[in-house]
């Protein structure tokens, strides 16, 4: 549960800070369904409704595939919807999350990111997001609580923008967020109205206007132009998210950009991450800087639209640049470098060496020493090697971990023994 | 290469029609490719097929942009934009068109950049094969016919395969070929040339964001279906005599289209733009005042 | 016998106006088409139809509706969710002052019987248990019509469909049984579920009239003749539907809070036979030989019914 009054800063949960976006966007229908790690957000939308602290509509529904179309319903006939899932759900929902941005409907999600089935997991990494990431929705990618409280109402804005009307998804990583308490500064009230206007979208569905919706469209070149419609208003999206963003550094004193750049101004080698493992690079860069390596961080937000202009001025002409994915498209490796080296072979200058790693799946740490590896393995690379593969970062302590359970998983015999270091070992 | 093209509404046969070609000119020897587009799988919607023939293995896919051939089963389609018929009409050499009217008369009104023939389908499937088949076998046949493809055996021979793939009854066959048999000597004496070669070239559209509902599949001008006048899918029309007409609302009641008025006075009035001849309020009138005539100018 | 009608009496107490223009690319002699038009007859207007993907489905096909009502196409499975967000917002949007009282709208699901008992089933079962207040229609021709007429939950045994053939191996077509809609219902205590028939358009509207004085969910299905997934002449449409009531494979009824009532008890059941004839999906049953056993299991399932509601409904005699 969440504390009552907004406007002071205060240890929130990064569900918290996205429940209280919500609240603070005065949401009016808000459809549910729970999965962990995200039910802690639907638990205090539901309380602050039935304490009359939210003034909006809170109904449990039968799945998220049932929740996202029920959103998008209600976004579709005018309400202003907010709503959350993660993983699984998200995948159970995607054919409706596909539905409703093709209605071109405005409502804001929330996705906290967990590793997908099977096997089974509950830490996060990002295939889950990035499967919704031709759907249409724009996506936004938190790194702090703070920053997922504010992405909410920044998304609304985006949202509603009549230039762009489509749904828009604020994700943060399950457990690193969802989970993790830390200092918050919550708008008052009156900075989120001054921010974020109440609803008034004129409602679609009434009677006296009928019209038909989602209709059905047999023809390849009718299709390509409402495809392709989705495509232009979310590029038109990058500049409403801009102008949101001004307005809301004016009126909260925080700015977000499509990208953030740490420690980048004499950078030569450059990490290029989304999501809460962000922070880690940030340590380890500082760690390396001390040591003498120009190192930086490019931070990826806005995955899509994809701010490929904001990706190309910043990562061009640096001598190094590697991205690290916290997803894995088996059979090509991490799913950003693609297009991050999509957008710099098309860009004037590239970099002298473009590399990909993929870590943190299902959760697993990026350790100091993985940073380090990446800017060794970039800092020694030369532009005449080619075609390299996404590589792991997977230690061999994290191997040797691996084989342990392994061997506990195969055979029956093998029993787990406390070794002296407080460490279980395994013999066999 | 030979690019044929057919229009017509689920049902009609165009797909078994775009076998049967795509069959003989294998069977002459040729390379060929037919196919369906897939949408609703639905009689009475708007469908095309297509098959390509060539000397040489064929390097194209999917809808026939610039037909050589175009054949039409449902004259009615040439009115709707959403079913095509038009496209790439310029490089036909012929558009043959199913139809009791004479094909000058149709050109005139149709005002299309190809030269037009008729024939009456409709009328060869009724005679020979009976009511409510489908116009494959002789449409199959008038596109072999225009597409030089030869001799009428061989014809027969792909006709008859792909009626046995469907799955008809004997006699049907038989009576299927019979129709083919005419329509191809109907129409063998004037085949299809190509007129102009494919030309390959297109400006590209530049789109732009649209506002408000152009950017979205929102349609606002509600009830407007009507003016798709599914009416000319009818074979058989429904004919009230008001004399003998008791007011009963049967008719008005079962018309499931909705194409059944019924006036100031309550006697029924039929919608022939959109009545589709299912000719439940024939089968069903309980004082039998409603009549059914063979529509002859389309189907 | 017929129950006595409560709001219409006879077709010239049919509403005139028609909230289904001409036009739409549906079959000639559509039963589904027919069972919607008189649906929206008895709702008379201000309507939004929420569809799951179906042969419903191409009623709205850009630039055309025939609809003179809203429509919103969801997805196959989760049309109800759809409803839910509509009212809801609706509910909302009024109560702020958004939106006057007299823009509401009644939210009808229309959805087929696939979508029903298949792909929908939770969606469905999900918004009644929830007390949504809205209508339900579903068409029933008994199959996926329109993917090419496939098996579905509502495929009765003995019928043939494009993915249940009749072989020597499984000579009745359809194993199965098909699924009890209306009993699914009844288990989810909602305020009024009702059978329909297109061969009978007063009951059909009287029933729907009546649920309108009921808030929470409205359920109904309608058997749905499909002339080219039955292989059936379009103008025989409501001869067959007919005969599913007189044979009595069709029953009309109604349940209100639970109690069910029939609203026709055909005095004299016909053989089922006769409606089976009618339609070609069921002509494996008839040549190249008669499956006697097939038949037999057939016309038993619908005299144990017959039997039970005897039990419960009719005085003795």
């Amino acid at each position: 549960m969440v504390g009552e009054q907004g406007g002071t800063r205060r240890m929130l949960t990064g569900n918290a800070a996205a429940a209280w976006g919500a609240r603070l966007a005065r949401v009016e229908y808000i459809p549910a369904f729970p999965i962990t790690p995200q039910t802690e957000i639907i638990e205090s939308l539901a309380a602050w409704c039935a304490g009359g602290e939210l003034a909006a509509r809170f109904v449990t529904l039968d799945s998220e595939h049932s929740m996202i179309t029920a959103a998008g319903a209600a976004a579709a006939t005018g309400c202003r919807v907010f709503t959350a899932t993660s993983s699984q759900g998200l995948l159970y929902g995607l054919e409706a999350l596909w539905t409703v941005a093709g209605w071109r409907v405005p409502l804001v999600m929330v996705n906290v990111s967990r590793g997908l089935a099977a096997p089974i997991t509950l830490e996060p990494d990002h295939n889950d997001i990035l499967a919704a990431r031709d759907s249409g929705c724009i996506q936004l990618h938190a790194e702090t609580c703070q920053e997922v409280l504010d992405s909410v109402l920044l998304a609304y804005r985006v949202a509603e923008d009549p230039r762009v009307r489509l749904p828009v998804i604020v994700n943060m990583d399950g457990f690193y967020l969802s989970f993790t308490r830390e200092p918050v500064e919550v708008p008052t009230p009156q900075q989120a109205a001054d921010f974020l206007p109440e609803a008034q979208g004129e409602p679609e569905f009434r009677a006296s206007r009928p019209l038909a919706q989602g209709v059905a469209v047999l023809q390849g070149a009718l299709y390509s132009h409402f495809r392709y419609q989705m495509h232009l208003a979310q590029e038109a999206a990058l500049a409403v998210h801009e102008e949101a963003a001004a307005d809301f550094e004016q009126i909260c004193g925080r700015r977000y950009g499509a990208v953030e750049a740490y420690r980048l101004e004499d950078a030569e080698l450059v990490l290029v991450m989304a999501g809460s493992f962000a922070t880690k690079a940030r340590a380890a860069i500082d760690v390396l800087r001390s040591e003498g390596k120009r190192v930086g961080l490019l931070r990826l937000r806005m995955i899509r639209p994809w701010p490929a202009a904001a990706v190309a001025a910043a990562l061009g002409h640096r001598r190094g640049v590697a991205v690290i994915d916290q997803n894995l498209s088996p059979g090509l490796g991490g799913i950003l470098f693609q297009e991050v080296a999509a957008t710099l072979a098309r860009s004037a200058r590239r970099p002298g060496v473009l590399r990909s790693f993929v870590g943190g799946l299902g959760g697993k740490d990026i350790s100091l020493g993985e940073f380090r590896h990446v800017v060794d393995v970039l800092a020694a690379a030369s532009d005449s090697e080619d075609l390299h593969g996404s590589e792991l970062l997977f230690t061999e302590a994290d191997w040797q971990q691996v084989q342990s359970l392994v061997q506990l998983a195969q055979f029956p015999e093998t029993q787990a023994v406390p070794s002296d270091d407080g460490r279980s070992e395994v013999r066999r | 290469m030979l690019r044929i093209r057919f229009h017509g509404r689920g049902g009609h046969g165009v797909k078994t029609a775009s076998r049967i070609v795509g069959t003989a000119a294998f069977l002459s020897g040729f390379y060929a490719q037919d196919s369906p587009i897939y949408g609703a799988e639905r009689r009475g919607a708007a469908v095309a097929a297509y098959t390509r023939i060539d000397t040489k293995p064929i390097c194209e896919r999917g809808a026939v942009a610039e037909p050589d051939l175009i054949l039409v089963v449902d004259e009615t389609l040439l009115a709707d934009p959403a079913a095509g018929v038009r496209v790439g009409c310029e490089f036909a050499s012929a558009l043959l068109v199913n139809s009791g009217k004479e094909g000058t008369a149709l050109a005139t009104e149709l005002r299309l950049p190809c030269p037009i023939l008729t024939l009456d389908l409709t009328a060869v499937v009724l005679a020979v094969v009976g009511r409510g088949s489908a116009q494959s076998a002789v449409l199959g046949a008038a596109a072999c016919a225009l597409a030089g493809l030869g001799p009428l055996e061989r014809v027969l021979e792909a006709v008859q395969r792909e009626l046995v793939e469907l799955g008809l009854e004997a006699d049907e066959q038989a009576r299927n070929l019979e129709a083919a048999r005419r329509v191809y000597a109907d129409l063998s004496a004037v085949p299809a040339r190509p007129r102009l070669p494919a030309s390959g070239q297109v400006e590209l559209h530049r789109p732009t964001l649209a506002k408000g509902a152009a950017s979205r599949p929102i349609i606002l001008a509600v009830g407007n279906a009507a003016a798709r006048h599914t009416g000319r899918w009818r074979v058989f029309r429904p004919v009230i005599d008001q004399e003998a007409c008791t007011r009963c609302g049967v008719c008005f009641a079962l018309c499931p289209d909705g194409a059944i008025t019924l006036d100031e006075r309550a006697y029924p009035v039929i919608d022939y733009e959109n009545c589709k001849g299912c000719m439940m309020c024939y089968q069903e009138c309980p004082v039998h005042c409603i009549s059914e005539r063979q529509e002859v100018q389309a189907w | 016998m017929k129950t006595k009608r409560e709001f219409i009496h006879n077709l010239k107490e049919l509403p005139r106006d028609e909230l289904l223009a001409p036009g739409s690319p549906l079959c000639a002699g559509c039963g589904g088409l027919l069972a919607l038009r008189l649906l929206l007859k008895a709702l008379d207007g201000n309507v939004a139809v929420v569809n799951a993907a179906g042969c419903m489905t191409l009623l709205a096909v850009y630039p055309y509706t025939p609809l003179r009502t809203s429509w919103l196409y969801t997805t196959m499975g989760s049309a109800p969710a759809g409803a839910q967000g509509i009212r809801d917002a609706l509910d909302v949007l009024i109560a702020k002052g958004r939106l006057p009282r007299e823009e509401d709208l009644r939210v009808v699901v229309l959805a087929g019987d696939g979508a029903t008992l298949d792909i929908g089933l939770s969606s469905l079962s999900g918004a009644i248990h929830r007390g949504l207040d809205f209508y339900y229609l579903c068409y029933d021709n008994e199959a996926f019509g329109n993917t090419g007429f496939q098996m579905s939950a509502a495929s009765p045994y003995g019928s043939r469909t494009a993915t249940s053939p009749a072989t020597p191996l499984q000579a009745a077509g359809t194993l199965q049984q098909k699924k009890d809609l209306f009993e699914i219902w009844r288990s989810h205590h909602p305020p009024y579920a009702a059978t329909l028939s297109t061969a009978d358009p007063v009951d059909l509207v009287d029933k729907v009239r009546r649920a309108t004085r009921l808030r929470g969910p409205k359920l109904f299905t309608a058997l749905a003749v499909c002339p080219p997934g039955w292989g059936s002449a379009p103008s025989r449409g409501f001869e067959i539907a007919k005969l599913a009531l007189d044979t009595g494979v069709w029953p009309l009824k109604e349940a209100i809070d639970g109690k069910v009532r029939h609203t026709y008890i055909p005095q004299r059941r016909r053989p089922l036979e006769e409606y089976l004839r009618t339609q070609r999906r069921f002509a494996h049953l008839f040549s190249p030989q008669r499956q006697e056993d097939v038949l037999h299991r057939m016309q038993q399932a619908v005299d144990a019914y017959w039997d039970e509601v005897q039990r419960h409904e009719m005085p003795p005699r």
